[in-house]
C-alpha cells in the first residue's frame, strides 16, 4: 500500500456570486514511504491547494486523498493523519502560536494529550534533530526566517509524524535560510520520513528523488528530475530551469554535447570535464 | 513613532527576583497594590520606599529602568496634585487668591497621593521588568484556573493571551514597515488637526488590517494542521514550582504588609511624630 | 553628477540599553547618477539601515548624507528628498490600501500636491510602465490582482513620483519564477526609462552579477567590497568572509578550475562561462592535431 494516495481528486472553491475555481483537477498519484518528492508549478497551479488536502486541512469536491490507507474524509481520523502528516507553512512569522521557542515546539504534544515528561523529551530531541537546542529558551522574534522555520520544523517532528509537507516554506527565506531548511528536510528524509516539499525554486526541486509538475490544477509531468528537466513542458509550466541546466543548454548551442540531462552543478562540471580533458 | 512604549519591558539581568515563580510575583505585586493603599503617613511611604529599593538591587536593575516607568505617568501625577491642592480643604489656610485655597491639609493628601502613585507604579513596573510577558501570561491563567468550576474558559483566554503576546512584536514590526513605506511616499502622520490625523493614519491601518487577516487565516490552518483543539485532553510541558526564593519574597512582602497595617491602625502616625515632629 | 554621498555614517540601534546594536559603522560611499548599484550582505549587515538613510527615513545620527544635493538632515528639504529617492519595500504589495488600482498609485503623487492632470498623466504612465494596462486595470481593487500583478501595482506606486533614483529592496522575493523574469525586466527598464539611478538589495547574486554595473558588499555594517561584478566577486576569500556567497557561474568555474580547466575569476554570468568555455574547446581541438597551429595564431594576435 502507498503511503499517500491520490485518486482523481479535485478541489473547487467558490469566489462571491455563483463563481467557482477549480484549483485542482482530478489528480492522481501516490507516494511511497521514504520518498522525497517536489510538488512544483508556477503561483495559482494548484500546488498549495495540494499541499493541504494531504493532510486533510482541505478534503476533496471529488475524488479520495488516503494517507496509510486512511481517507481524509473520514473525519474521526483527522488528527490520526495530521499526526502522521506535518506539515510546515510558508511565512515563518504566522506558524508560531507562543512566543517562547520551546513552548511552541511543545504546542503539538500538548495538543494531542501526549504525558508531561515524554514532551519534555520530545522537545528536546526535536530541537536537538534541527540544531536549535541552545535557543530553546529563547524569544521567537529575535530568530532568523531560517531559524524560524527549524523551529516550526521542530514542532511538527515533536509530533512524530511519518510525511513531512513543506509549504513553499523556503520561499520568504534568504538563501543561508533556504540552505538551511534543505539540509534539514535531507536529513530528515534520510532517516525515513517521507517528505514532499512544495516549490518553484528550480535548484531545490532538482534535488528531490521525483518531482511533479502542476498547470492550472492538473498534473502535467512526473518523473525524475532528469526526466522533467529534459522535457519541453516544463517551461510552459510557467517554470525556470535550474542554472546548471540553462548553462547546460547555452554550451550546448556552443557545440558542446552532453550524454545526459544535467540537473546540478556537480552533474555539469563531470559532463564538461569529460569533454574538455 | 512607536519607540517609547518600553514601560516596564522586561529587563534581563538573571537575578534571583527574575527567577522566582511568576504565581508568586503576581500574587506580591497584588498584596502590595493593597498594602500602599492602606499607606497613610509618611513613615509608611518610608518602609514602602525601602522596601522596593532592596528589590531593585535585589534584581540588579538599573536605578533609570525603573524611573522610566515613572516618566510614563508624570502628567497624571502633576494633573491629579494640582486638582487635590485646591480642592481639598481643611486645617490652615496657608496661600489664598480670590475663591482659590491651599490648605495644610491639602499639602499632605496631595504629597501622599503623589507619593502613593509613583510607588505603585514603581512596584508594578518590578514585576514586568523582571517578569518576562509570557511568564506573566502563563502565572495568570495558572492563577485564574479555579475559575473554570464557575464556567469561565479559561483555557480559551490563556490561548488569545498567549497568542496576543506572540503576535505584539510581529504587528508592531509590520506597523513600522508600512509607516516607513507610506512615509516614503510622501505621506506624513504629524501635521494637520486631529481629523487630518485620524485620516492620515488609513494607509497604515488598511494594509495592517487586510494583513492581519491573512496572518489570523494561516496561523488558524498552522493550529489545526497541528491538531489544536481545545478540550480537556491536552497536556501541558511546563509546571511551576515553588522555590526558597518565592517563600522568601512572600515573608518579605507579608512582613512589609503587616508593617503598613500596625503602622495605620495601632501606632495611628505616632511614627510620623516621631520622626517629622511638628511638621506632620 | 554625485547622485548620493554618504561620509562616515554611522548609525547604532537602541542606543544605551542591553540591545545596543551597530548597524552602520563609518560607511563612505560616494554613487553617480547613471549608476545601477547591486548591495549585498548578509541577513543584519546593515542594508536596510543603509537605505533608509537615502530619504531620511532613519535619521542620521552620525556622519552626513547628501541626496542630489540635499542633506537628509536637513529638515526643511525632508519632503522633497522623499519624492527623489523612490523605495520599493521588501513585499511592496504588503502596503497597497486603496479601494482601486489607479487610487493607490495616485497616493505619491497626490502627496506631491501634483495639479490633478499630472497625476492623471503620472499615474497612466507608471501603470503603462509596470505593465498593467490603464484601461484594464485603473479601477479594480488592488486586493484582487493576483500576487506578480500586486507586486507591479505597487512598484508603480513609486514610480509614479517619478524618482531620480530608485531603490528597490528584494524585488522578486517571494514570485514564482515567470513573476521574477518579469519583475526584473521591468528593473532594467525602469533603470533606463524612469530612474536613471537605481540601487537593489538583493541576496541573489545571479541577479546582481547580471544586472548591476557596480556591486557594493556590506558586512556588521562596514563597506567591505566595492567595484564592478567582476571585481567584487573576483575577491573569494573576501566575499565569504562577509558569508556572501557567488553567483551560480563563478561557482561552477572554480569547480572546473579546481578540475583542470583554468578560468579566470572574472567570470560571473553564464554566458561568460559559456562563452569561456566555448573559446576553450575550439583551442584544445585546434591544439590537438597540430600544437604549432595555436603558437602561430597567439604570434599574430600580438
Amino acid at each position: 500500500m502507498p503511503q499517500i494516495e491520490l485518486n482523481n481528486a479535485s478541489y473547487s472553491y467558490r469566489v462571491g456570486e455563483g463563481q467557482t475555481v477549480r484549483a485542482l483537477r482530478g489528480v492522481s498519484f501516490s507516494v511511497e514511504k521514504g520518498e522525497f518528492v517536489a510538488l512544483t508549478g508556477m503561483n495559482g497551479s494548484g500546488k498549495s491547494t495540494l499541499a493541504k488536502l494531504l493532510n486533510g486541512l482541505f478534503t476533496p469536491s471529488a475524488g479520495d486523498v488516503l494517507i496509510e490507507g486512511i481517507n481524509t474524509r473520514d473525519e474521526e481520523r483527522t488528527f490520526d493523519i495530521r499526526r502522521k502528516a506535518g506539515m510546515v507553512f510558508q511565512n515563518p512569522d504566522n506558524q508560531m502560536v507562543a512566543t517562547v521557542i520551546e513552548d511552541d515546539v511543545a504546542f503539538g504534544p500538548e495538543n494531542v494529550g501526549i504525558p508531561r515528561e515524554e514532551i519534555v523529551e520530545r522537545v528536546d530531541w526535536a530541537l536537538e534533530a534541527v540544531g536549535m537546542s541552545e535557543f530553546r529558551k529563547r524569544s521567537a522574534s529575535k530568530l532568523s526566517g531560517g531559524q524560524k522555520q527549524r523551529v516550526a520544523i521542530a514542532g511538527v517532528l515533536a509530533m512524530k509524524p511519518d510525511i513531512i509537507i513543506f509549504d513553499e516554506s523556503t520561499s520568504m527565506l534568504d538563501p543561508e535560510g533556504r540552505a538551511e531548511i534543505m539540509e534539514v528536510a535531507k536529513k530528515l528524509n534520510a532517516t525515513g520520513i517521507t517528505v514532499i516539499s512544495i516549490t518553484h525554486n528550480m535548484d531545490e526541486a532538482a534535488q528531490a528523488d521525483r518531482i511533479i509538475v502542476l498547470r492550472k490544477g492538473r498534473l502535467v509531468l512526473d518523473g525524475t528530475p532528469k526526466e522533467v528537466f529534459a522535457s519541453p513542458e516544463v517551461e510552459a509550466c510557467g517554470l525556470a530551469l535550474p542554472p546548471a541546466t540553462e548553462l547546460a543548454r547555452m554550451l550546448t548551442e556552443r557545440g558542446f554535447a552532453f550524454s545526459e540531462t544535467v540537473t546540478d552543478e556537480d552533474g555539469l562540471v563531470e559532463g564538461i570535464c569529460a569533454q574538455l580533458n | 513613532m512607536f519607540k517609547d512604549v518600553a514601560f516596564g519591558q522586561y529587563y534581563p539581568t538573571g537575578s534571583v527576583v527574575h527567577r522566582m515563580d511568576p504565581r508568586m510575583k503576581l500574587l506580591l505585586t497584588i498584596m502590595f497594590v493593597v498594602a500602599i493603599f492602606f499607606v497613610n503617613t509618611y513613615f509608611g511611604f518610608m518602609i514602602t520606599a525601602a522596601v522596593l529599593l532592596a528589590i531593585i538591587l535585589i534584581a540588579r536593575l538599573p536605578m533609570l529602568s525603573v524611573l522610566k516607568s515613572v516618566r510614563a505617568i508624570v502628567f497624571i501625577v502633576l494633573f491629579a496634585s494640582l486638582v487635590n491642592l485646591f480642592m481639598i480643604k481643611g486645617g490652615e489656610v496657608l496661600w489664598s487668591w480670590k475663591s482659590l485655597q491651599i490648605t495644610d491639609q491639602g499639602v499632605h493628601t496631595t504629597i501622599k497621593m503623589a507619593l502613593r502613585l509613583v510607588l505603585l507604579i514603581c512596584g508594578a513596573s518590578l514585576l514586568t521588568l523582571t517578569t518576562t510577558p509570557v511568564e506573566v501570561a502563563d502565572g495568570t491563567e495558572s492563577l485564574i484556573k479555579p475559575l473554570k468550576y464557575i464556567k469561565v474558559p479559561v483555557h480559551d483566554i490563556a490561548m488569545i493571551m498567549s497568542i496576543a503576546l506572540r503576535f505584539i512584536p510581529t504587528l508592531f514590526e509590520e506597523t513600522n514597515k508600512i509607516i516607513a513605506a507610506q512615509k516614503a511616499r510622501g505621506a506624513s502622520f504629524d501635521t494637520g488637526g486631529l481629523i487630518a490625523r485620524a485620516k492620515a493614519m488609513l494607509p497604515v491601518l488598511i494594509p495592517l488590517f487586510v494583513n492581519s487577516f491573512r496572518r489570523a487565516d494561516e496561523l488558524a490552518f498552522a493550529m489545526d494542521a497541528r491538531c489544536y483543539n481545545a478540550t480537556e485532553n491536552r497536556t501541558k510541558m511546563k509546571v511551576m514550582k515553588l522555590g526558597a526564593a518565592d517563600y522568601v519574597g512572600f515573608l518579605l512582602i507579608a512582613a512589609y504588609f503587616v508593617a503598613i497595617m500596625l503602622d495605620r491602625y495601632y501606632f495611628g502616625g505616632v511614627m510620623d511624630s516621631l520622626i517629622f515632629g511638628g511638621l506632620v | 553628477m554625485r547622485a548620493i554621498e554618504l561620509k562616515k555614517l554611522s548609525y547604532t540601534y537602541s542606543k544605551k540599553t542591553p540591545f545596543e546594536k551597530r548597524a552602520l559603522d563609518n560607511v563612505d560611499l560616494a554613487i553617480e547618477e547613471g549608476e545601477f548599484v547591486g548591495l549585498i550582505g548578509a541577513t543584519g549587515s546593515g542594508k536596510s539601515t543603509l537605505i533608509q538613510h537615502l530619504n531620511g527615513l532613519v535619521k542620521v545620527q552620525e556622519g552626513e548624507v547628501v541626496v542630489a544635493g540635499m542633506s537628509a538632515s536637513d529638515k526643511k528639504s525632508l519632503k522633497q528628498l522623499r519624492f527623489t529617492v523612490g523605495m520599493v519595500f521588501q513585499y511592496p504589495e504588503y502596503q497597497l490600501f486603496e479601494e482601486t488600482v489607479a487610487r493607490d498609485v495616485a497616493f505619491g503623487p497626490k502627496n506631491m500636491k501634483l495639479e490633478k492632470d499630472e497625476i492623471d498623466r503620472r499615474v497612466r504612465r507608471a501603470l503603462e510602465v509596470v505593465g498593467l494596462p490603464y484601461d484594464e486595470f485603473a479601477e479594480r481593487s488592488p486586493f484582487e490582482l493576483s500576487g506578480g500583478e500586486k507586486r507591479r501595482a505597487a512598484i508603480a506606486g513609486v514610480i509614479a513620483m517619478e524618482p531620480k533614483i530608485l531603490v528597490l529592496d528584494e524585488p522578486v522575493a517571494g514570485l514564482d519564477p515567470v513573476g521574477r523574469r518579469e519583475v526584473l525586466a521591468l528593473v532594467r527598464k525602469l533603470h533606463e526609462e524612469v530612474s536613471p539611478t537605481v540601487i537593489m538589495v538583493s541576496h541573489y547574486m545571479d541577479d546582481i552579477a547580471e544586472m548591476a554595473d557596480r556591486i557594493v558588499a556590506l558586512k556588521e555594517g562596514r563597506v567591505v567590497a566595492d567595484g564592478s561584478p567582476q571585481e567584487v566577486f573576483g575577491e573569494r576569500e573576501k566575499l565569504a568572509q562577509a558569508g556572501l556567497a557567488l553567483p551560480s557561474a563563478a561557482r561552477i568555474a572554480d569547480k572546473l578550475t579546481e578540475r583542470g580547466i583554468e578560468l579566470p575569476r572574472t567570470i560571473v554570468t553564464p554566458a561568460a562561462l559559456a562563452d569561456a568555455l566555448a573559446e576553450i574547446k575550439a583551442k584544445r581541438a585546434a591544439n590537438e592535431p597540430a600544437a604549432q597551429d595555436g603558437e602561430r595564431e597567439d604570434g599574430e594576435n600580438v
